[in-house]
């Protein structure tokens, strides 16, 4: 018999967690309509500093280095590779795929394919209703929506945060503006990576942690933007917790080996029917 | 090296006879050309050693080609050609795994191409109708759900470990190399003969401009869907060799996205849309992988390095290296291509 309570808190947990691993992958889209391949590794780049890190640290410092690690890295990869290529859609969709593969395989040679778990930020839980909730799910819950909070206020409240949505509107007007489209692009890279760093600590609590992972986060990070819409934040929060709940389902009706089936079956749907997404703007080419 | 002969079949105009070799082709690219074929027809003589990875090289050959005809061209740029030549592998193991271990390859072949096909229509025809990174998307999830399939159903597949009741073609290296190298050659001179055909202009220029493709009156989705059909063909029986190549099929080598995105890398690294600079660019990542690589790094650090040279080789060279080496040659002769 499956528990309504566990079905909503551990759906609530796991939707707050793809909300984080789709907010960086849309910034980075919406701004430039740059689709960063590599997003997943930046996930799993999070996961796997906050392995190493947090032997040394508390799991609240590690938990820090590894946003700051995955942005710097997102960072780099901009200034050091993509920022040359971007003008050319297919090249930038294979050398970010192909960055991820190299970043796979030096994890495989460090690290071997065996997944690994991650020790929780803070360790313990509390019983709701018969279900034992750990910390660090309402962590992970808490800490995605004050990240939202904050993007959120980055982006109506900053000059550069201004600068960003204004380019993602229209790079041409933002120019127009004197606006700096190079600080911009920096900046949403940093973001975006942050975003993914912080991803991927709790999705490698949540889930497990492996070179392999890179897949099945930059897929959830692709249904999630795409079910939602491209370009909408609203959308990518709705589509993050139905996918949450869906997935969630899926593993206590029918099996965890089915994880992750429905949510695919679900974006061929919505791309047949609905390409737009049930937030996005109109489809631009 | 200008003749008046190559001047006028570059002018005729589409529907006259079709060169297989690029017509414009100086004694230079023919020489390298030449080079090249009997080097790699000899193989068995000059490298024994190596016959063994030049033969898998051989169905390499046919993937991405295969790819090239559709994605090269159109520049829709498919995630989901494992997912073609998987379904296909599949459907010859599942068959002999699960019906008949004596099951003749005269039955399981044509069954694993039929079923390739279709796989491929089912997802090309809602995809092909959506463009950009949509198409691309929906292609990368039908290897996601292909992928997930085998293990949610491993009571048939037998999951990681895979079917390995396949029927090898042959243990002996020489003979292996030459049955998948007639394949090769005959699925590339097949496509090489369709990208210079007025099918291959088509596909090119709905790459190039697909709007005006369609203001000239062209319906654009049958075309492609047509170059889906041409692609998925020679996949899948590339696919079906393959199984019968290894003996045994399972995700790994069959299947996930990493396939795929060798597939695309080694097109783009050749140089897309150009079917024989694909080709090229198949025999020497599957030497450097499998050979060079694996000797002097060893299994696992041979990837690292060889998703290294494709990053800088995209990166220095987005029209291909191979593309860039053939221009190159034609420069030398003196004709201005």
């Amino acid at each position: 018999m499956v528990d309504p309570v566990t079905i909503l808190v551990t759906g609530g947990m796991i939707g707050s967690v793809y909300v984080l691993i789709a907010i960086g992958f849309s910034l980075i889209y919406g701004v430039r309509g740059v689709i960063n391949l590599s997003h997943g590794a930046f996930i799993m780049l999070g996961a796997f500093t906050y392995l190493v890190v947090s032997q040394y640290v508390p799991g609240l410092a590690a938990f820090a280095v590894a946003i700051l690690a995955v942005g710097a890295f997102s960072l780099l990869l901009y200034l050091g590779l993509v920022r040359y290529i971007e003008s050319n859609v297919v090249i930038t969709f294979l050398a970010t795929v192909v960055v991820a593969l190299i970043v796979q395989e030096l994890l495989v040679l460090r690290f071997s394919l065996a997944p690994r778990s991650l020790q929780p930020i803070i360790s313990g839980g509390i019983p709701v209703a018969g279900t034992r909730i750990r910390y660090y799910q309402l962590i992970a819950f808490a800490l995605s929506w004050v990240a939202l909070g904050l993007l959120y206020l980055f982006v109506r409240r900053t000059r550069l945060g201004r600068n960003i949505l204004a380019t993602s509107m229209t790079e041409k007007g933002a120019k127009l503006t004197g606006t700096n489209v190079f600080y911009v692009n920096a900046a949403t890279w940093f973001v975006g990576g942050a975003f993914a760093g912080f991803a991927g600590v709790f999705i490698g609590t949540l889930q497990s942690t492996s070179p392999l992972m890179w897949v099945e986060a930059l897929g959830l990070a692709f249904i999630i933007v795409t079910i939602g819409g491209v370009g909408s934040i609203k959308g990518s929060i709705i589509a993050a917790y139905l996918i949450g709940y869906l997935e969630t389902l899926t593993v206590n009706l029918i099996g965890a080996e089915w994880r992750g089936m429905f949510a695919l079956l679900l974006l061929v749907a919505i791309i047949i029917v609905k390409p737009e997404g049930l937030f996005g703007r109109e489809f631009i080419e | 090296m200008s003749n008046p002969a190559t001047a006028d079949a570059e002018e005729s105009p589409a529907g006259f006879a079709v060169p297989l070799f690029d017509a414009t082709a100086n004694r230079y690219q023919l020489a390298v050309l030449v080079v090249a074929i009997l080097g790699l027809v000899t193989i068995p003589v000059w490298a024994p050693s190596l016959t063994y990875v030049f033969a898998f090289a051989n169905i390499w050959v046919i993937f991405v080609v295969s790819w090239d005809i559709i994605s090269g061209h159109t520049n829709y740029i498919s995630f989901g050609h494992s997912f073609i030549s998987g379904i296909a592998a599949y459907t010859t193991a599942l068959l002999t795994f699960n019906i008949d271990p004596e099951m003749a390859m005269y039955i399981t072949l044509p069954l694993s191409v039929i079923m390739a096909v279709v796989a491929a229509l089912v997802f090309a025809l809602p995809a092909l109708r959506l463009s950009g990174p949509y198409f691309s998307l929906l292609t990368f999830v039908s290897v996601l759900v292909a992928t997930k399939a085998v293990y949610i159903f491993s009571q048939y597949t037998n999951g990681e470990m895979g079917i390995s009741t396949v029927s090898v073609l042959t243990f002996d290296n020489t003979t292996m190399f030459y049955y998948t190298l007639i394949p090769a050659a005959v699925v590339t001179g097949l496509l090489l003969y369709i990208s210079r055909s007025d099918v291959g202009m088509v596909l090119k220029a709905i790459g190039q401009n697909e709007v005006a493709v369609e203001a000239a009156g062209l319906d654009t989705t049958r075309f492609k869907i047509w170059g889906f059909v041409y692609s998925a063909i020679p996949m899948g029986f590339g696919g079906a060799l393959l199984a019968h190549f290894f003996g045994n099929v399972e995700p790994i080598a069959f299947l996930i996205v990493d396939r795929s995105i060798e597939m695309i890398a080694i097109a783009a690294v050749g140089g897309m849309g150009t079917i024989l600079g694909p080709a090229g660019a198949a025999y020497i990542l599957i030497y450097l992988r499998d050979d060079l690589f694996r000797t002097f790094l060893g299994p696992n650090a041979r990837w690292v390095a060889v998703w290294s040279v494709i990053l800088i080789l995209l990166v220095y060279s987005p029209q291909g290296i191979l593309k860039r080496f053939w221009t190159f040659l034609g420069d030398l002769g003196g004709d201005s291509a």
